[in-house]
C-alpha cells in the first residue's frame, strides 16, 4: 500500500506533534512524581465534596485522592483530551479544506491518486499523530506507578485508547465539515463548538440533576469523564467512539468526492 | 488528427456567478493550444475541469479520450500540470518536492527531472519558502515536464520567469510537441501565444470569443493603410468605401483601417495625388485587445 501522501503530511506536521507529546509528557511526568505528597491530603477531597459544580467544570468528578482521580483531575479528564483535540482537530482542519485554501491540495489531487485514497491516507496520518501524543502520555502514566500510583497497565491502554478515539471522532468531523465547505474556518468552527459542549455536558451532566439524562450525547462521557481509568472501559463504549469515526470519516470521504478544489 | 481535448457545453456556475459558459473547445494531438483571455475570464476554471478537480456545472469534458470527471486518476497518470498560482510546500525542498512527487506517481525514473532542473538553473537544495517566484515557477515546471507526460496543462506557466527561462521554456516546449506530445497552454500574454500556439481559442467573461489558427487569425485582421497627400483631403471620400473607417485625419495626413477588399481603397487615394503611402497588417495583437475589450454585460471573477 502506499502512504507517501500520509508521510507528506505526518512530515509536515512533524514538529507540532513532537512538541505537543514532549510538553504533555514532561507535564505528566511533573503530576505523578507530585501524587505521593497529595495521596494522603483529604483537603482537597474536601474542596471538591464543597463545591462539586465547579470541581466539575473542569472534569474534576471524584476524589483526588485515589491514583484514579489524581490522574483523572489532571490528565486524562482535562489537560489530554484538550491537547488532543487541539492536535486533532487542528490537522482536521487542515487536512482537507486549510490545505485546499493553501493551493497545496490541488497539486496533489491532480496526481493520479483516488480522492478517497487521498482521505484515507490523511486519516492515517491523523491516527498516528494522536497516537504519538496519547503513547507518550501513556508511558509517563506508567513510569508514575514507581510514584505510589496504584493503575493498571489495562487501565492505562484503555484510558489511552479512548482519548485517542475522543480526538479522532471530533478531528474527523473536523476533517468531514471541510470536505463539506471547503472552508478551514468552518471545519475548525464547527469542531471545537461541537467538542467543547460535548465537554461541558459530559463533566456537567455527572453533578447536574437535570442534566444527567443528557449525558449519553457527550462522547467525553462514553470516553474519559466516566471514570473509566478505574472502571475500565465497557464494549458499548469502545462502539460509540469507534462508530462515530467510522460515521465522520465515511462523511469526510464522500464529501471530499465532490469538493471543487483549487 | 485524434482530439486530444473536447469539451461540450461546458459550464461551470458559482453561486451568481457564471465563470464558464457552454465553453466548446478541441485541441488536437502534437499542437500547441493557446487559451487566451484577460484575468479572470475563465481559464483556471476551465482548466480545473479538464482535470476534474471541479464539477462542470453542466456539459462534459473528454481528455485523452476520457471522461474529465470519472476518469480522473487515468488522465491525471498521463497528463503534467502547473497551476496558475503554483502552491507548494514552504518547508520542503526542491529536491523533497521532486522525490515526493515522483513516489506519489509510482515513478522511480529521475532522469528527466535531473536534467530538467540543470537546464532550468532549479535551486533544489533550499526550502521552497525561501525560493523567488521565478525560481518557484521553475521548480513546477519541472514537477510538471518530469514524468514525460502525453499532454502539459499549463496555467500561465512563464509568470515569474525572466527573458531567458522563457526562451529556455519556449524551446522546451517546441522540442515537446516536436515529440508527439501536445501542450495546453493558458496565458493572458499574447507574444507568448503567437510564438508558440498553432491554434488559439480566446475566453473572455466565460465564453468562447474566437478559436482559429494563429494564422488564419492573423489574415483576418484589417489593414492598416496610412497615406500623405499634396493638398488637404476630405475624410467623406474614403468613409463611404465598404469596410473601411477612417481612424485619424489631419488636412494632408490620414489613416484608415480596411477589413474589406483593398483596390477600391488605393483607388481612391491614386486620385488625389498622394506622396506617400503605407499599408501592413494590424498586428495580432491589436485583434485580440479588440476581443477582449468588447463590452463585459456581467462583472465575472472566475479565476
Amino acid at each position: 500500500m502506499r502512504t507517501e501522501i500520509a508521510r507528506l503530511d505526518v512530515r509536515l506536521r512533524r514538529r507540532s506533534v513532537i512538541g505537543y507529546s514532549l510538553g504533555m509528557a514532561l507535564y505528566t511526568l511533573v503530576v505523578v512524581a507530585l501524587y505521593p505528597s497529595f495521596e494522603s491530603s483529604n483537603s482537597l477531597d474536601k474542596l471538591i465534596e464543597n463545591d462539586p459544580t465547579i470541581s466539575a467544570l473542569f472534569g474534576i468528578t471524584g476524589p483526588l485522592s485515589t491514583s484514579g482521580g489524581w490522574l483523572n483531575g489532571n490528565i486524562y479528564a482535562n489537560f489530554l483530551p484538550l491537547l488532543m483535540l487541539i492536535l486533532t482537530l487542528g490537522y482536521g482542519a487542515a487536512s482537507l479544506a486549510g490545505q485546499d485554501e493553501d493551493g497545496t491540495l490541488g497539486l496533489m489531487a491532480a496526481l493520479p491518486v483516488r480522492r478517497a485514497t487521498i482521505v484515507l491516507e490523511k486519516i492515517a496520518a491523523m491516527v498516528l499523530q494522536a497516537a504519538v501524543l496519547a503513547a507518550a502520555v501513556a508511558v509517563c502514566v506508567v513510569v508514575g506507578r514507581a510514584f505510589d500510583l496504584t493503575v493498571t497497565l489495562g487501565d492505562i491502554v484503555a484510558i489511552s485508547a479512548t482519548t485517542l478515539l475522543l480526538g479522532l471522532d471530533f478531528g474527523l468531523v473536523a476533517m468531514a465539515v471541510g470536505a463539506r465547505t471547503g472552508s478551514r474556518a468552518a471545519a475548525l468552527g464547527t469542531g471545537t463548538a461541537l467538542a467543547a459542549a460535548s465537554y461541558l455536558l459530559g463533566s456537567l451532566a455527572a453533578v447536574v440533576s437535570w442534566l444527567h439524562p443528557a449525558r449519553y450525547g457527550s462522547l467525553f462521557y462514553w470516553s474519559v469523564a466516566n471514570d473509566q481509568i478505574t472502571r475500565g472501559v465497557g464494549l458499548a463504549e469502545y462502539a460509540v467512539l469507534v462508530g462515530v469515526a467510522l460515521a465522520a470519516a465515511l462523511a469526510a470521504v464522500s464529501a471530499f468526492e465532490r469538493l471543487d478544489l483549487h | 488528427m485524434t482530439a486530444v481535448v473536447e469539451t461540450f457545453g461546458l459550464s461551470k456556475t458559482y453561486g451568481q456567478t457564471r465563470a464558464v459558459i457552454e465553453l466548446g473547445l478541441q485541441v488536437e494531438q502534437e499542437q500547441v493550444f493557446g487559451f487566451l483571455g484577460p484575468n479572470g475570464a475563465g481559464k483556471t476554471t476551465t482548466i480545473r475541469m479538464l482535470l476534474g478537480l471541479q464539477r462542470p456545472t453542466s456539459g462534459r469534458a473528454t481528455v485523452l479520450g476520457l471522461d474529465a470527471q470519472a476518469e480522473s486518476v487515468e488522465i491525471h497518470r498521463r497528463v503534467g500540470y502547473l497551476p496558475g498560482e503554483l502552491a507548494l510546500y514552504p518547508r520542503l525542498t526542491g529536491r523533497q518536492h521532486i522525490d515526493r512527487f515522483a513516489r506519489m506517481r509510482g515513478d522511480s525514473d529521475l532522469s528527466l527531472a535531473r536534467e530538467l532542473c540543470e537546464r532550468f538553473a532549479v535551486v533544489v537544495d533550499r526550502p521552497a519558502r525561501e525560493l523567488s517566484k521565478g525560481n518557484r515557477q521553475k521548480l513546477g515546471l519541472v514537477l510538471s515536464f518530469m514524468h514525460r507526460p502525453e499532454l502539459l496543462i499549463l496555467d500561465e506557466p512563464t509568470s515569474g520567469l525572466d527573458p531567458l527561462m522563457q526562451e529556455e521554456f519556449e524551446q522546451l516546449v517546441r522540442e515537446t510537441v516536436a515529440a508527439g506530445r501536445t501542450v495546453f497552454l493558458s496565458s493572458h500574454e499574447l507574444d507568448e501565444v503567437q510564438r508558440l500556439a498553432d491554434r488559439v481559442a480566446i475566453i473572455r467573461s466565460g465564453r468562447l470569443v474566437a478559436s482559429d489558427t494563429v494564422e488564419t487569425l492573423r489574415q483576418s485582421t484589417p489593414l492598416r493603410v496610412e497615406a500623405r497627400f499634396r493638398r488637404p483631403v476630405d475624410v467623406g471620400l474614403f468613409e463611404h468605401l465598404e469596410g473601411v473607417s477612417v481612424t485619424s485625419h489631419d488636412g494632408d495626413r490620414i489613416a484608415l483601417q480596411a477589413a474589406g477588399p483593398l483596390a477600391p481603397v488605393l483607388r481612391a487615394i491614386a486620385e488625389h495625388d498622394p506622396v506617400d503611402v503605407l499599408s501592413r497588417r494590424a498586428d495580432l495583437d491589436e485583434l485580440f485587445l479588440e476581443l477582449y475589450r468588447e463590452p463585459v454585460p456581467e462583472m465575472d471573477r472566475a479565476d
